[in-house]
């Protein structure tokens, strides 16, 4: 029965109703979208990074694990010494741009050796470079940026023309000769970064410990390990950026939700003299007004993972490099956030409904 | 007969603003299980204060109220509306019918919070005897005044209360739908021995009932 009378007075209030379920919808939405996009990115930027095919990385002291905020270049010639590591079966040197208009990487690449480390490039389109302002992009900023083999690109202040193609999925979405890179950066014989492959994976840690005996200045990492690392809680205010959005999001909800079933409590002063002039306790009326709050969190939780998944697949037909991973366990989180931030705004209201003096309610006008 | 309502000194005093209104200045009444009684008086007399005090909607300021042996005096809020769940029954003069629900619901939510469940029999015999089986899918809208009333009045008595507080039942209906509501109201006293104390302004109304109660500035004046 109580069912009925929530349901009917959900349908007899149908703007109230639709708009309540749409800021639940929103808050649900907006907490899974950026919540996928931060992990997205960062599994998206690992993933492309285990992509190269190394195993282990060899970078100067002291370097961030974000790789496009490593400095100070090491000598090339690092690149010969640790080739005679025993268990080494390539070394490939990458000197790593920080292209600030798209806010992307771009590896300045010793195309024989990387290939030796990666296996080599997919093309999709053209081919390896030839001239010293070739430039390779993977196939999805290609196809975000509607670009063609042959065409002319601004990147890093210099134009280059796009000789390649590639499929995406090693390292970073663009690619030039290091010799380029250099000249780019003003360095001569550096690089940021040696990709090190060894001959079995299972050899990884005994490489580590001795390219670690080999170069003490140098910081040598497992790639497995660096892996483990690349995740949005290890980001310096990625974990702080989604929580502001989460508690904005939630606290959207938990508004929107308090202004309806305040309104709708001074609306209906009446019909709750009505239930209590029948004999309904205090706990009746809140049990009705949260559950009626509940449904239109059900209602909107639903509504959110529609817009959720629309949403995502307009972003990724417009932006393909972008990644949004809509996962169950988050969508699982901000259903509960959103329940919560619904129960906590109907609460008030329903207190004050209980409270209401059965008389002066029954009179309301 | 066992007396159904009894009050000692009876006293209410409403504080509007700074100003304290006197509703019910010592009112002294019994009533028995099975009468039919009309409370009659001007606007403002305490008739509706009184009903509201023998309905436990509001506690009174001093004196005794025993309603079926149960005195309210010493009742909390949450006793009082316990008491009201399985005892009472109201009708009112606007019929005061959830506008969301049909008139099945409307009946059906008594029993609901009453907490013993859906009694079919008891329904089908009290539509039946209010002639509204026909309008039982219809919502408060697509009734007539009358016929919100008899949903009214089914919902009042569907849990079989003790006692039936009735407050100008027929304020808001034509001659016709009046006679008929009075008729029904009647009907439950003398076939269900149905306990009644209905507050009217209209003469006809209260030469209905077994006994009229006189009112005014809150004391009873004649009984």
């Amino acid at each position: 029965m109580v069912n009925k009378l929530i349901v009917s007075n959900i349908l007899y209030r149908p703007v109230r109703t639709a708009l309540s379920a749409l800021a639940v919808a929103m808050e649900v939405a907006m907490v899974m979208l950026f919540v996928g996009l931060a992990h997205g990115l960062v599994n998206d930027s690992a993933h492309r990074q285990e992509g190269v095919g190394a195993d282990v990385m060899v970078q100067p002291s002291g370097s961030s694990f974000l790789l496009a905020f490593s400095q100070s270049p090491m000598p090339l010639t690092i690149g010969g010494r640790l080739e005679q590591v025993p268990h080494v079966l390539a070394v490939a040197p990458t000197l790593i741009l920080f292209n600030t208009g798209a806010l992307s990487m771009v590896y300045g690449i010793d195309m024989d050796s990387f290939n030796r480390v990666s296996g080599g490039f997919a093309y999709h389109a053209g081919g390896p470079f030839t001239k010293p302002y070739n430039l390779l992009v993977d196939d999805l900023y290609a196809k975000s940026k509607h670009i063609k083999v042959g065409q002319t690109v601004d990147l890093l202040n210099h134009q280059f023309t796009v000789s390649g193609i590639v499929e995406h999925g090693k390292g970073a979405r663009l690619f030039i000769p290091l010799p380029t890179a250099e000249d780019l950066l003003q360095v001569k014989d550096r690089a940021t970064i040696f990709w090190v492959k060894c001959t079995e994976p299972a050899y990884t840690d005994k490489v580590v410990g001795a390219i670690r005996q080999l170069l003490p200045q140098c910081q040598v990492t497992a790639v497995k390990e660096w892996m483990s690392l690349m995740t949005s809680n290890n980001l310096p205010g990625l974990n702080v950026f989604t929580t502001v959005i989460i508690v904005i999001a939630v606290g959207i909800g938990f508004l929107v939700i308090f202004l309806s079933m305040y309104t709708t409590i001074t609306e209906r002063t009446r019909e709750i003299g009505i239930l209590k002039s029948l004999g309904a306790s205090k706990g009746y009326i809140i049990a009705v007004i949260l559950r009626e709050a509940s449904l239109l969190s059900a209602v909107g939780i639903l509504a959110g993972y529609g817009v959720a998944l629309i949403t995502r697949k307009l972003i990724l037909a417009n932006f393909p490099t972008l990644v949004i991973e809509l996962t169950m366990l988050w969508a699982g989180y901000a259903a509960v956030l959103a329940i919560a931030g619904s129960l906590l705004g109907a609460f008030y209201p329903a207190m004050r409904a209980a409270q209401l003096d059965p008389v002066d309610a029954l009179a309301y006008e | 007969m066992e007396p159904i309502i009894e009050t000692h000194g009876l006293k209410k005093i409403y504080h509007v603003g700074k100003v304290e209104v006197e509703a019910l200045r010592g009112v002294d009444c019994i009533i028995h299980e099975g009468e039919f009684v009309a409370v009659v008086g001007p606007s403002g007399c305490g008739k509706s204060t009184f009903l509201h005090i023998l309905g436990g909607l509001t506690g009174p300021t001093s004196g005794r109220v025993l309603v079926d042996g149960n005195d309210f005096t010493h009742m909390s809020d949450a006793d009082r509306t316990r008491f009201r769940r399985h005892k009472i029954g109201f009708v009112f003069q606007r019929f005061n019918l959830l506008p969301t629900l049909t008139a099945r619901n409307n009946i059906a939510i008594a029993q609901h919070i009453q907490g013993n469940g859906f009694n079919p029999h008891r329904f089908q015999a009290v539509v039946e005897m209010l002639g509204i089986q026909a309008k039982l899918d219809h919502r408060p809208y697509a009734l007539s005044g009358g016929e919100q009333q008899r949903v009214a009045i089914a919902r009042a008595v569907i849990c079989d209360p003790k006692l039936l507080l009735a407050d100008e039942p027929t304020g808001n209906l034509d001659t016709e739908n009046s006679q008929t509501v009075l008729n029904m109201i009647r009907g439950l006293n003398k076939t269900f021995g149905q306990t009644v104390l209905m507050i009217t302004h209209n003469p006809e109304a209260a030469a209905v009932a077994d006994r009229t109660i006189h009112m005014r500035d809150g004391r009873i004046i004649s009984d």
